[in-house]
């Protein structure tokens, strides 16, 4: 067996910084610090706003954004870990920090989904439990994802949360009884957001439109942006 | 009328402030349209938030502060980003 020695074990560093730098993980880490950028200024933005008011829609738009800053952060590093390992699950090369990791990514992730519907819906469901419901069941989704670890079950969980979600969606604004750009950009950044969940959490199952979801994910995040800043200045 | 909403109570309450300057409990609540009790309650949340200040001497007056004053600046604007959001 050859001996580990200091200058193989600088090489190896090395090439892992050095296929970092390749196009992929800088296009990753670009992508992942424009949403964070983003989610971020919205939170941020509107702050007057909520402490003026005590709104409680505005008090759930934000965290929504601050929970998606905290997933893509999330997301960055599993991505920029994989990506230097060169490995393709990161429980194989980490298995009890990979575990934990996935399992923030994944709450924050949910949550921030539950709390954008939240803050839509919180007038018509008038209950603070469902807000630890959504909790609960974005906990349990998570732990799910960590105890079962095969892409069906991923497929399996992030469809239901798909489904409940732009059901709700779809309802209200029916109910609404006048067509709305806003749940049209919601929509999409819901399945955006498990488009980017499970690019996390299969591997290379979008390998061809992996570029396309990425700009589309920006796109959405851009005009919300774009909608906020319109209104804070 | 139709029944208004918190935001909209907050905003007429700091309007006749303001409009008067400094203002009276007792007119004060007249001019609100409110009952006793909810005027009570915003009145104490206003005081709380600091949209208001009493100015004790020989009778108490109330006046806008500087956040008061913000929040009427701002109320269009965020009644605005509240219906383009939805929320």
């Amino acid at each position: 067996m050859m001996p580990t020695t200091g200058h193989s074990i600088s090489g190896a560093i090395g090439q892992g910084f050095g296929r970092m730098m390749n196009l992929g993980i800088s296009a990753e880490i670009i992508y992942s610090f424009v949403i964070i950028v983003c989610s971020l200024m919205i939170f941020f933005g509107t702050k007057e706003f909520y402490r003026l008011s005590n709104h409680k829609g505005i008090k759930y738009f934000r965290r929504a954004f601050l929970f998606f800053a905290l997933a893509y952060f999330f997301r960055s590093f599993i991505k920029i870990i994989l990506f230097y390992f060169e490995a393709a699950e990161l429980r194989t090369i980490l298995p009890i920090f990979g575990s934990v990791t996935l399992f923030i990514f994944m709450y924050f992730g949910s949550m921030a989904i539950f709390y954008l519907l939240f803050s839509v819906m919180y007038k018509k469901w008038n209950n603070k439990l469902r807000v630890y419901i959504f909790h609960a069941v974005s906990l349990i989704m998570a732990t799910l994802v960590i105890i079962y670890r095969n892409p069906t079950t991923y497929l399996l969980i992030n469809s239901l949360l798909f489904i409940f979600v732009s059901s709700t969606v779809y309802n209200y604004s029916r109910l609404k009884k006048k067509s709305s750009n806003l749940f049209v950009i919601y929509f999409l950044l819901f399945i955006f957001w498990i488009f980017n969940i499970l690019d996390v959490l299969i591997p290379n199952i979008f390998k061809t439109f992996q570029l396309l979801i990425y700009l589309t994910s920006l796109g959405i995040f851009m005009t919300i942006l774009y909608k906020v800043i319109r209104k804070t200045g | 009328m139709a029944k208004r909403n918190k935001l909209e109570i907050i905003r007429d309450i700091l309007t006749i402030v303001r409009d008067n300057r400094s203002v009276k409990p007792t007119p004060l609540l007249r001019k609100s349209n409110l009952s006793s009790s909810r005027f009570k309650g915003y009145y104490s949340d206003l005081l709380e938030k600091g949209f208001v200040r009493e100015t004790l001497g020989g009778n108490k007056q109330i006046s806008l502060t500087k956040k008061g004053q913000k929040y009427l600046e701002k109320y269009s604007i965020i009644i605005s980003f509240i219906d383009e959001f939805e929320l």
